[in-house]
């Protein structure tokens, strides 16, 4: 019998919805330098939600200064460190344009994408090696140019937790 | 079969040997780079120097050097590099056919034969398959009879700085001086600005409070100065008894009337500024003289009255390259001083150092840099002693008089990562740490370092601000990498530390001891590696200095958010040798929108931030607080704030001809309270980083000048 109750209270939580989480970012232009600033060019946002299950990707972009190639999820070591590509994603052809893309993860990818380690890349004809690169992290709202927010803002130190004061 | 093997091996040496000297025509012809050689010379030579060796930031553009970082990218790179960047802060100012001739001049410095076709620029030519770093004989003994007929071992270029006179070329004379005491710097009058953050503790805050939140909506322009263009303007207006005392690029030293910009005397030491930083960040005053530390690395003692040099002294030889724009500090009769530009191999080490102010007599040296045998000497992996470098101090220290100690920084080791360092695990003693001397010996009474073995130019050689807690007295300092720390400044020891913008440098930070362990493939990293480093060489925290509010405990910190990928690229390890040996890639910092400028509020006891705010473009002033409840702060963008301290709410702004730059003062006179602010060019990663990342900022590249604000006379 009490095992039964626990076998019910399981399924009740298992049938329970999830709720979504979204990552969210800004793509900007990938490592660059003056010399090859000329073809690193645009900028564009991408959203993910995780419903539980499957992982949505959605995004667009623009001001490229040649055609898009590929765009694609990349998993990087920590928080703007490189690392492997794990899922292309579809990307609609030209200077501008969008992305998606609906995935599947595994435990172990959903745990690098709870600590900031996915990153959307989309590259380019004359920028081959990353265009534009975006790190998905936790909405983090921007209150504005100049506009004071308590506390430190938005530091998404995941791999180095912040201690607590020590005095 | 061993002969074969043995005749294949020949083949294939002399294969290899042919491969070496089979280099392909470059793609330009032998009128441009004839022509690049002047245009070099009168754009580029002031900091590449006129033999393409480098100095300083500006990386060697001929040798082993430039081949190893450049030799697999293209000649089209090169091209928009320097067409977008060069002149070093005045990027894309020159005509396309120049840019194409100085580059088919480096091309050719670096062994390329002429072609037949002129470089358009558009040439995606393989560097290494035609320059293999080899300059041509003939071409080097040119490049040498011209660095022999330059002034201070460089010719001077045309376009960089007018053609001027020096020595004292406005005369005049103060009718009444009250000579610096030891007293008054210890405790300055509330109207006077005597020294580089105002007080000895650095604080960068001014006791006036005539203007307040109430009131400083209706400032208003009281005069204004144009200063010296032609280099990198940092510099702190000095104020004592309402006579200001400006450094100028070029060495130049005004007295002015601090109430109404009228000029007293000029002294223009000289000689015309050569390298990306131009002006001495801070003047010191002391009994009757004013001390100028100049970028030829000499300390001059000028007559405060008549700005007549009284006497001078030769810190280190400015001909191997060394400098000083980090200012000095006046303690008990001595001036202290840094040096910079320690990045090359040599037996020569850098070191700060202490002269009498009355004589410029040498008083004490302390080299930063711990040799075999010397304490900390085994924290250089085994290195001969000539090629342990860096440990530059590019800001004058602060001082405690009851504990009678001098804190300075010191800058990361050279060159900047461990692979081209081949410095292993070693701690790299003395760079990037706090140093705590006696200032009337020079002897080290303690040291702290905060990156042991730093590897992405990431310095902790900022200032020093002395904070007491109750009993506890205490240091406080921010470097690049982001982290404000707090040491005992008694003993030393870590009390605390906190992160202020996102970094993934260190993996951890000890709670006990504070000492940093590095990601793993930062560790591993080898020469050629790209390594990702949060924040990149511009900080986190630069050279715009803190402010700390002793009245809300509020240390008010400019902040800087980009990130680099950085390559180590290897070092010849040869006596003369030297540069950063980083190439590098930036980019925004992840989780901040593109705001490359924050400015954050930290409470200094408990350590949490109370507010910050963020925007598009990055501070490149120092902060001011007044005990009016109002601070300063000036921007890449041109704009000055004035915000509340207690909550960072904007009550003020206003925008400046160029850039706002250098560091913000607050004097009266005559009852009256005056906010001094600085326009300004120049200068290292603090500017070059925002300016490769934001295109859509734009500042003129001139309009370095000084910008003084009062309320009306009904306030």
């Amino acid at each position: 019998m009490r095992r039964a109750g626990i076998s019910f209270l399981a399924l009740g939580l298992l049938a329970t919805p999830v709720m979504a989480e979204s990552f969210e970012t800004r793509l900007s232009p990938s490592p660059l330098t003056d010399g090859t600033r000329i073809n690193i060019t645009g900028e564009g946002r991408a959203l993910v939600q995780w419903d539980g299950n499957i992982l949505s990707v959605s995004g667009n972009f623009t001001g490229l200064a040649t055609g898009v190639t590929t765009a694609a999820l990349y998993d990087g070591a920590g928080i703007g460190i490189p690392g492997p590509k794990v899922f292309d994603l579809t990307v609609s052809p030209g200077t501008s344009g969008t992305i998606w893309a609906s995935i599947k993860l595994t435990s172990s990818q959903l745990r690098e994408l709870r600590a900031g380690h996915f990153y959307v890349q989309i590259d380019s004809e004359k920028a081959p090696d990353g265009n534009l690169t975006g790190w998905l992290l936790p909405p983090y709202p921007f209150a504005g140019e100049g506009v004071p927010v308590a506390g430190p803002g938005f530091l998404p130190q995941f791999d180095v937790p912040q201690k607590p004061s020590s005095r | 079969m061993k002969k074969t093997f043995l005749g294949t091996t020949i083949l294939a040496a002399g294969l290899l040997s042919a491969g070496a000297i089979a280099l392909e025509q470059g793609p330009f012809t032998a009128d441009q780079s004839r022509a690049g050689r002047a245009l070099y010379v009168a754009n580029c030579a002031a900091c590449h120097g006129p033999e393409l060796k480098g100095a300083g930031e500006a990386p060697p553009l001929a040798g082993t050097t430039f081949i190893a970082a450049w030799g697999n990218r293209s000649s089209d790179e090169l091209y928009n590099l320097v067409k977008a960047s060069m002149p070093y802060g005045n990027g894309n100012s020159l005509d396309a056919d120049t840019y194409k001739k100085i580059v088919a001049y480096v091309l050719a410095a670096n062994g390329a034969q002429p072609g037949s076709k002129a470089l358009t620029g558009g040439e995606s030519v393989k560097i290494n398959t035609i320059a293999d770093g080899k300059t041509p004989p003939a071409m080097a003994a040119e490049e040498r009879t011209s660095a022999r007929g330059g002034e201070g071992g460089a010719p001077r270029p045309a376009t960089f700085y007018p053609q001027t006179r020096f020595g004292v070329t406005v005369s005049g004379t103060l009718p009444d001086y009250d000579p610096v005491t030891d007293a008054m710097l210890a405790h300055p009058k509330d109207g006077d600005w005597l020294m580089y953050r105002r007080n000895y503790q650095g604080w960068s805050h001014s006791p006036l409070n005539q203007i307040n939140a109430g009131n400083v909506k209706g400032l208003q322009l009281a005069w204004s100065w144009a200063m010296n263009d032609g280099g990198a303007a940092q510099v702190t207006p000095i104020v004592h008894d309402g006579i200001m005392f400006l450094s100028n690029t070029a060495n130049t030293v005004q007295a002015l009337d601090a109430r109404t910009g009228e000029l007293i005397w000029e002294n223009r030491i000289g000689p015309a500024p050569t390298r990306a930083y131009g002006a001495t960040r801070s003047l010191a005053l002391y009994g009757d003289k004013v001390f100028v530390p100049t970028t030829d690395a000499k300390l001059y003692a000028l007559d405060a009255k008549t700005g007549k040099i009284v006497w001078q002294s030769v810190i280190e030889d400015a001909k191997e390259g060394y400098s000083n724009t980090g200012g000095a500090i006046a303690i008990h009769g001595k001036i202290l001083v840094g040096l910079t530009y320690c990045n090359r191999y040599e037996t020569k080490h850098c070191f700060i150092s202490a002269y009498d102010a009355n004589t410029g007599k040498v008083a004490w040296r302390f080299k930063t840099i711990a040799l075999k045998g010397e304490p900390g000497g085994d924290t250089w992996n085994n290195l001969p002693d000539e090629f342990r470098q860096g440990a530059e101090t590019w800001i004058a220290g602060t001082y405690d008089p009851d504990l009678n100690t001098t804190y300075w920084g010191t800058a990361q080791s050279k060159p900047w990562t461990r692979a081209s360092r081949a410095s292993g695990a070693g701690a790299t003693l003395y760079a990037n740490s706090t140093l705590a001397l006696d200032p009337d010996s020079g002897k080290l009474k303690w040291y702290y370092t905060h990156a042991p073995g730093e590897n992405f130019d990431l310095d902790e050689v900022f200032e020093r601000v002395l904070v007491d807690h109750g009993a506890s007295k205490d240091v406080l300092t921010i470097g690049k990498v982001g982290v404000l720390w707090k040491l005992n400044r008694v003993t030393g020891q870590y009390e605390d530390s906190a992160q202020t913008v996102f970094q993934n440098v260190f993996d951890k930070i000890d709670p006990k001891t504070g000492i940093p362990t590095y990601r793993k493939d930062v560790l591993a990293a080898k020469v050629g590696d790209w390594i990702s480093s949060c924040p990149g060489p511009a900080g986190g925290h630069d050279w715009p200095a803190t402010s700390y509010d002793p009245k809300t405990d509020l240390m008010v910190i400019p902040l800087h958010q980009s990130c680099v990928m950085m390559r180590a690229e290897p070092m010849e390890k040869k006596i003369g040798v030297g540069g950063d040996a980083g190439s590098q890639k930036l980019f925004e910092m992840p989780g901040t929108d593109g705001n490359l400028g924050k400015l954050a509020a930290y409470n200094t006891t408990t350590m949490k931030a109370l507010w910050s705010f963020q925007q598009k473009a990055p501070f490149l002033t120092g902060v001011l607080t007044t005990d009016g409840g109002v601070g300063f702060v000036g921007d890449f963008d041109r704009r000055v704030r004035a915000f509340e301290t207690s909550t960072g709410r904007t009550l003020w702004q206003t925008r400046l001809p160029t850039s706002a730059q250098g560091h913000i003062v607050s004097y009266a006179v005559g009852g009256k309270q005056y906010i001094a602010i600085e326009s300004g060019l120049g200068g290292g990663s603090p500017v070059g980083k925002p300016t490769t990342l934001l295109p859509g900022i734009h500042h003129p590249n001139n309009g370095n000048g000084l910008f003084v604000f009062a309320l009306p006379p009904e306030n």
